[in-house]
């Protein structure tokens, strides 16, 4: 028998006030319930005094007058885990439970060695209605004090709730979850973390950020609990201070914060890294990314046409999230290539644009697919510019089937990549070619480089078919080689 | 119907702003810090006010941040501090210079350094912005849009045309 010491809750309990001895909880669609329904009845008509209380259907033990528990709120404020729940209370309010059917625990209760004779000696009960998946969360925001401490805002009792989080500018232009205690408090079970530990000072205001506030966003994202880690470890690459999340927000270019996610939490929370793995349709994908931008605007300030002050904007400003296609056992995952260890949960964050689609069905060796795809990467913002940006090559099955049947690994790839990519400097200076854009007319005289040697970040995923593979331009930030970088961080789960 | 309870998602803040510190009543004898805030261009605008500057007989101090893609790192802000009197940061054609730029002055500000920021025009309401987000009554001063396309001798006139009002901007007189 266990012995808490949980206080007792006066108000709707009738077992002082009414002189009853125990309180029982129960429910219909319980095997065990229904077997020691005998026993119960048995100690009724001895005359000892139990407050039964149903959870599921009040007809349930009717001529036993049972106590309508329908609300939970006794289920909640005992702490009911399980039915059956047997409580017992002493003079001073100190309370022991037996959870299920455990004969010798009833017998010592009641006193009574033959108690449920005939009954098996030990059945477990069920879950209580109240410990239902998202049921609990409601509970605590009903009947108690949630802990939480953002401002409450109340609405009227006619107000659409939707609308209100776009009165007040919550959202990105599309709908949000709104916000309630129940909602942010199961998205808070997602994470071992206190809710008021600071995570650090969101751009462009500085505003300090609580797990608190991002859950608040995650939830409004549309985020399940079981991708809140991704989200705080997003959150804490974009405010790493060489992300330079300040001027990516702020920028007159196209960027936002690009997230790709590594490891066994990508499978596990179900995100997509293959057909359409860059685009719309998958909850972890789209929600994820959304959050953190939901974060930047909501906490940072970080409102278009105010501080966002993008030229144009690009859609993956509203989310841009997906996962590396770790199927491939020849293919090195990003995460590994960044130095973490084949099976962490990593999100790395890549300051980046739209995606400019790359197409070749012609070529088939390592080489040439080699040159074709570098042709395209010196499109990265303006082909006459160089260690400019950095960029993200998105690999297809397709594309790298080719390298994986000549022996080629991501290192090979990547350093036959970069050798495609230097041009004589006389080419690419301001003024060449007719053309006032380009590099520093002091390097005519050098071979340059597209990228820097880390500028060039390749990720393998997409759809098994389509020989098609994905660029995406980096931030201009990124000239400024060691000031604006992307940023790798671990999921603490 | 009963009514439903949200939690505000933002930062909460309020926007009452802070008055900048009061700039020295002369510039006589004052070190002016001339804040290069590392975006292109920047430079041959500030060449020139350090010029107007000299013509006067003021004393100037060059610096310059890393990034206009951040906020100046603590060291710069620190030494900045230590050695002038007043600070002129300049030149934000962009989102991200007008931003962190921004935070800069009132950082300068709050460690008793009055300044002004100058920037282009189509900043304007970005700098008001995000003065109103921290909480901060800034000074700024503008130049035409776009800068980053001009000659040097343009950027220079630039520099010239706004030049007695900068003037009149950080020092009470």
């Amino acid at each position: 028998m266990a012995t808490d010491s949980i206080a007792l809750h006066r108000s709707n309990f009738l077992i002082m006030q009414q002189n009853q001895e125990c309180l029982l909880f129960l429910k219909k669609d319980c095997e065990t319930c229904v077997l020691i329904e005998p026993v119960i009845r048995a100690l009724i008509a001895r005359g000892r005094k139990l407050a039964v209380y149903v959870e599921d259907d009040p007809d349930f033990y009717q001529d036993l007058s049972p106590l309508d528990g329908t609300s939970l709120q006794p289920s909640f404020q005992w702490k009911i885990e399980a039915t059956p729940t047997l409580i017992t209370c002493d003079e001073k309010g100190r309370s022991e439970r037996v959870v299920g059917w455990d004969k010798k625990a009833w017998q010592t209760v009641f006193q009574d060695k033959n108690l449920g004779e005939g009954l098996p000696e030990f059945r477990p009960g069920c879950g209580s209605k109240s410990r239902e998946p998202g049921v609990y969360e409601h509970l605590v925001a009903t009947f108690s004090e949630s802990g939480l401490e953002a401002r409450k805002v109340e609405l009227g009792s006619w107000d659409d709730e939707m609308e209100a989080c776009y009165e007040r500018g919550w959202t990105d232009g599309l709908p949000v979850t709104p916000p309630t205690d129940a909602r942010i408090l199961r998205m808070l079970q997602g994470t071992t973390r206190d809710p008021k530990a600071i995570i650090g000072k969101v751009p462009p205001n500085l505003m300090p950020i609580t797990v608190e506030k991002a859950a608040i966003n995650a939830v409004m994202a549309g985020c399940k609990p079981a991708y809140f880690p991704v989200v705080l470890a997003a959150l804490e690459a974009a405010l790493d201070p060489v992300f330079t999340m300040h001027g990516l927000l702020c920028t007159t270019c196209f960027s936002g914060p690009i997230i790709i996610v590594n490891g066994p939490i990508a499978k596990a929370i179900g995100m997509n890294w293959g057909m359409n793995a860059l685009g719309q349709g998958n909850r972890a994908n789209a929600t994820i990314g959304r959050a953190l931008q939901l974060i930047i605007r909501n906490v940072g300030g970080g409102i278009p046409g105010d501080l966002d002050r993008s030229t144009f904007g690009a859609p993956g400003k509203y989310t841009f999230c997906f996962a590396e296609d770790e199927t491939d056992p020849s293919w090195e995952p990003l995460s590994v290539a960044r130095g973490y260890q084949k099976g962490d949960n990593t999100v790395t964050l890549f300051q980046g644009d739209g995606v400019q689609g790359f197409i070749d069905q012609r070529s088939s060796t390592p080489e040439q697919i080699t040159k074709s795809l570098a042709s395209s990467l010196f499109a990265v913002w303006h082909p006459k510019l160089a260690e400019f940006t950095n960029a993200l090559l998105v690999l297809s099955p397709e594309h790298y089937a080719i390298y994986r049947e000549a022996g080629w690994d991501r290192q090979r790839i990547t350093s036959a990549l970069h050798r495609a990519m230097v041009r004589p400097g006389v080419e690419l200076i301001q003024g060449a070619q007719g053309v006032g854009e380009g590099i520093d007319p002091a390097r005519a005289n050098e071979m340059v480089n597209k990228f820097w040697p880390e500028g060039l970040l390749i990720v393998r995923a997409g759809g098994e078919a389509g020989l098609y593979s994905a660029i995406c331009a980096g931030w201009t930030g990124g000239r400024f080689r060691y000031e604006s970088i992307p940023v790798t961080k671990k999921i603490e789960l | 119907m009963t009514s439903l309870i949200l939690r505000d998602p933002t930062a909460e803040t309020a926007t009452v702003s802070r008055a900048r510190k009061t700039p020295p009543a002369s510039l006589e004898g004052k070190i002016v810090a001339l804040m290069d805030i590392g975006k292109m261009r920047g430079d041959e605008f500030i060449d020139r006010l350090e010029g107007l500057f000299a013509e006067k007989g003021i004393a100037t101090r060059r610096y310059k941040k890393p990034t206009n893609t951040r906020t100046a790192p603590v060291e710069l802000i620190q030494q900045i501090v230590q050695e002038v009197d007043v600070v002129v940061i300049a030149l934000s054609d962009c989102g991200s210079c007008t931003s962190c730029s921004t935070h800069d002055l009132n950082d300068l500000d709050q460690l008793g350094i009055p300044g002004v920021s100058i920037l282009t025009e189509v900043f304007q309401s970005a700098f008001q912005q995000q003065c109103e987000k921290i909480g901060f009554a800034g000074a700024s001063l503008y130049t035409p849009h776009p800068m980053q396309n001009k000659t040097t001798a343009e950027l220079h006139q630039f520099a010239e045309g706004v030049f007695e009002e900068l003037l009149g901007t950080i020092s009470a007189n």
